[in-house]
């Protein structure tokens, strides 16, 4: 019950139907530095956990612990964001859901989707369940990602599992004739899910790039929590 | 012994397993004239080498205890202990850094920076011991000392300086060319022990005047003598270079690097100066102790003899002639004869014979002054205490010792091994702090643990060869725990009437789950169960407690309220109240939804990163969950939680799987439910047991 109420309260749920998170290849969450790329990809990840699904979180700049301390944080939020709730049930389902979450933190150079590959190869040895969705943050949409993206695609593709990145745009960039930030334009075929969050005076205004036919769409946000308005 | 301590070097060597330690210290100890013949370490004679004293070093080919041994290179007394390569021996390593002043870092041209490297420098920088790094086996296939001293920087962090270059690399290396006198060292003779000097072939000069010109752009920062010749193009002298390079390593801020081939006898002899000329003396280092009885302030110990003594133990062995204890003497001297103290145990001891190791042999001494490194014989102590004069309190700070992550049961063929193993574990424990034991009081089983498998291995083999304590090894059991999950009710009467008094007694009540172990709740009003009977009710849960009836393990998680009762004025008893609580706990148990419970362990290991993704597959086999894992440099962390009963046998897949280059470290975290699979496999284990007994 806590679960599904938490789900509700979810941005994720408010703009993108949690339930496409996951039948996607690759979704983007866009935002220049510090507007809240990670916040949210952190609360797509909770979401599919609340599901009792498994996600791993790839972090190119954050350290395990500051991953570990995101979702605590997130989960914290969302448990607010509905009223009262026993803190003894509240702590043993973040117990139960925590356990399904793994972080990792990479240094940008030696990022090497091989890496995952063989770790999620390990899941299907032992014919365990997969997770079903990989965030992965830090990566430099500016750079050309081609056989990274290829090789993420081919894991995408085998295990079938959703990844969600981040991309950082920049304030100073304007955008590009079908309203895309460039770091989305160079790539936007591959990507199925795109969501732009764009400061607006004490609010993050979240519009939909990309999703099927739900586009343009906009909702506002908390700016501290992400949490919707 | 050496009076004058700047004529002394205390030194280690350290290095990854087969980096050739025990071979370059077996080159020092001949060119020093402490031994006639050279032995390898696996050599054909069958010899072995003489610092490999132990029979079972020189069969397996790798270093177990620390032998320590002393020699005389160029008017310098040299006390070098030579430490073990392989990861589950570091408390070796680290008693070692704990005394030595300076150590000789031993890399392999070939596998460059190891793992083990890793774990050494880490404890060097902890005890913040300087340096020097010898790359050896410059004649092995593949060999590129300069793909080793880029390492050093990198993986290492070391302001590697390379003051020499080879001579020829594989099959073709000859010597080396020294970049101070720019002099070229050629090793003849049946062991080279004939160093000729010769000038730089031709061919090499480019080379070494360009690493010359790096070395001294690196080194200049520590002399600014140096930098002033540097920058006004005048000849720049050997003394004022070699000044500056042992500055800079004394300040652990350079890492001056030396290479050759000790198997093949080159360059071992420029390595040895090298320690003389680079390496501090006990003199160049501040060593501090506690003064207990001064507010356990921190006191800078003076190398000198006249001041009262305070010298620490650092190993203890296990000699024909008694126990042996290794001190480093840091102040003052340990005479023969004169009384000092054991600051732990507040014991006196008069050191009736002082000895300097050479290996197994040994040679009597009078006196080990402060500065050296000694044997003193039929002193009772422990590994780690502190030795003063009377007039003296003070502790040397403790060493960091590691908690054992591994653990199996033993059991005696006989009486006789009992008696020998039991002698030989008092023994180990005591020379060793990372072994530990301890009787499993749920299964009577003795219980050793340690760093690991090998470690436990040696342990057990050192138990038939020195002790012929036969001993069979099991793997341990894990001490699975029964809880309950639900809150359940009881109400028992204990009725008994088979002539004589009777036996009558009602508890009525429930138990629920709990964070403690055991909790004992009295509601019980109005008198329905007497005050005097009240704890034999709580005696009697109690004891319920110590095997569980689902499946005889230790119940844990239990709060217990009684509510109601009733007695009879001449029926009831302290008995009847017990047995009526044992029926009461049964009653309510099996209502309660009792599970088993297993130690969960927190797992921590530490991979070269390109073996991330294999060690994170290995816990996902493990029925391990991942918390995460970050990368540090060229390694990555891993930390996850694993249920004990996964993780035997976990070091040897661990380094099978990541080629020996992964380490890990384990500690019990807390107890969980076991998966029902799990539980039902434990059930049948244990309806097997039962059957067989």
């Amino acid at each position: 019950m806590l679960r599904q109420d938490l789900i509700q309260k979810s941005p994720v749920c408010k703009i993108i139907n949690p339930d496409s998170i996951t039948n996607i290849k690759f979704g983007a969450v866009l935002s220049r530095a510090g507007v809240g790329k990670t916040q949210f990809l952190v609360q797509i990840a909770l979401t599919r956990l609340l599901n009792n699904e498994k996600t791993i979180h790839i972090s190119l700049n954050d350290s395990m612990e500051k991953i570990n301390l995101r979702y605590i944080d997130s989960y914290r939020n969302l448990i607010d964001s509905i009223g009262y709730v026993d803190p003894q049930k509240a702590k043993r389902l973040w117990e139960n859901i925590n356990q399904l979450q793994v972080s990792i933190a990479y240094n940008e150079s030696s990022f090497d989707p091989k890496k995952i590959s063989e770790y999620l190869n390990s899941f299907q040895k032992n014919n365990d369940e997969l997770p079903s969705v990989i965030v992965i943050d830090g990566l430099n949409f500016d750079n050309d990602l081609t056989s990274l993206l290829d090789e993420l695609e081919a894991i995408a593709e085998t295990f079938k599992i959703s990844i969600w990145f981040s991309m950082r745009t920049h304030r100073e960039e304007s955008l590009c004739s079908d309203g895309y930030p460039k770091q989305l334009e160079n790539v936007k075929d591959l990507f199925e899910k795109a969501l732009f969050l764009n400061p607006k005076d004490n609010k993050i205004e979240a519009t939909v790039l990309k999703n099927g036919e739900d586009k343009n769409r906009k909702y506002l946000l908390d700016a501290a929590t992400m949490m919707p308005e | 012994m050496e009076r004058n301590l700047k004529s002394v070097r205390n030194i280690g060597i350290s290095a990854h397993i087969d980096s050739g330690k025990t071979t370059l210290t077996e080159r020092i100890l001949f060119y020093t004239d402490r031994i006639h013949k050279i032995n390898e370490v696996k050599g054909k004679d069958g010899a072995g080498a003489i610092m490999d004293s132990m029979e079972l070093e020189k069969e397996r080919g790798i270093t177990i205890a620390s032998a320590a041994t002393h020699c005389r290179w160029k008017d310098h007394d040299i006390n070098i202990i030579d430490t073990p390569g392989h990861v589950d021996f570091t408390v070796e390593v680290e008693r070692s850094l704990r005394v030595l002043d300076g150590v000789v870092l031993i890399l392999c041209s070939v596998s460059g920076v190891q793992s083990q490297s890793i774990t050494v420098d880490q404890q060097m920088k902890r005890y913040e011991v300087p340096c020097m790094a010898f790359i050896n086996k410059c004649d092995r296939s593949g060999a590129n000392p300069f793909k080793v001293i880029d390492q050093l920087r990198n993986k290492l962090g070391h302001n590697a300086v390379p003051m020499q270059i080879p001579i020829g690399l594989e099959e073709d290396h000859e010597g080396v060319i020294d970049l101070v006198k720019m002099k070229a060292y050629f090793f003849e003779g049946d062991s080279g022990e004939k160093v000729i000097e010769k000038d730089i072939p031709e061919d090499l000069m480019d080379k070494a005047l360009e690493v010359r010109e790096q070395m001294l752009d690196q080194v200049s920062e520590f002399s600014d003598e140096l930098t002033d010749a540097i920058l006004e193009e005048q000849e720049i002298s050997e003394e004022l270079l070699m000044q500056a390079v042992r500055q800079g390593t004394l300040l652990r801020k350079l890492t001056p690097v030396f290479m050759g081939s000790a198997y093949k006898n080159k360059a071992v002899q420029p390595a040895m100066d090298a320690v003389i000329n680079y390496l501090p003396a006990p003199v160049d280092i501040d060593n501090e102790a506690i003064d207990i009885d001064n507010n356990e302030e921190t006191v800078i110990l003076k190398s000198d003899f006249d001041c009262p003594t305070v010298a620490l133990a650092f190993k203890l062995d296990d000699g024909q002639y008694g126990q042996l204890t290794y001190v480093r003497v840091y102040q003052g001297c340990v005479t023969k004869g004169t009384t000092i103290i054991n600051t732990r145990s507040g014991k006196k001891i008069r050191p009736g014979r002082l000895i300097r190791m050479h290996s197994s042999e040994m040679e009597e001494v009078n006196e080990i002054p402060a500065g050296h490194i000694g044997a003193m014989f039929g002193v009772d102590c422990v590994s780690g205490d502190t030795f003063t004069s009377p007039e003296i309190n003070y502790t040397m700070l403790s060493m960091h010792v590691m908690e054992p992550v591994i653990s199996l049961s033993l059991k005696p063929v006989d009486n006789k091994s009992e008696i020998s193993m039991s002698k030989a574990l008092n023994r180990f424990t005591k020379e060793d702090p990372t072994f530990k034991t301890h009787v499993d009081k749920e299964t009577n089983e003795t219980i050793i643990q340690g760093m690991g498998e090998l470690h436990l291995e040696v342990y057990v083999e050192r138990m038939k060869r020195e002790y012929n304590a036969e001993v069979v090894v099991g793997k341990p059991r894990v001490a699975y725990r029964e809880t309950i999950t639900k809150k359940a009710d009881f109400n028992y009467t204990h009725k008994k009437q088979t002539g004589g008094a009777g036996q009558f007694g009602r508890i009525a009540g429930f138990m629920e789950p709990c964070e403690d172990d055991f909790e004992f709740n009295n509601k019980i009003t109005g008198g329905k169960i007497p005050t005097q009977y009240i704890p034999s009710c709580e005696k009697g849960f109690q004891n319920c407690m110590a095997k569980g009836p689902k499946l005889e393990f230790p119940v844990t998680g239990i709060k217990v309220t009684i509510e109601d009762g009733a007695f009879h004025s001449v029926d009831s008893s302290e008995m009847a109240f017990v047995s009526a609580a044992r029926g009461a706990f049964l009653e309510a148990y099996n209502k309660a939804k009792p599970v088993i419970k297993e130690p969960i362990m927190k797992v921590v290991i530490e991979t070269p990163n390109e073996f991330q993704g294999a060690c994170m597959g290995l816990i996902n086999q493990r029925r391990g969950i991942i918390e995460g894992s970050q990368e540090e440099g060229v390694m990555s962390v891993i930390e996850a939680t694993v249920p004990l009963s996964d993780m035997f046998g976990f070091s040897t897949v661990l380094r099978s799987g990541t080629q020996g280059k992964a380490q890990f470290t384990m500690e019990f975290s807390s107890y969980k439910k076991v998966p029902q699979s799990i539980a039902d496999d434990i059930f049948k284990k244990k309806q097997e047991e039962k059957t067989k007994s």
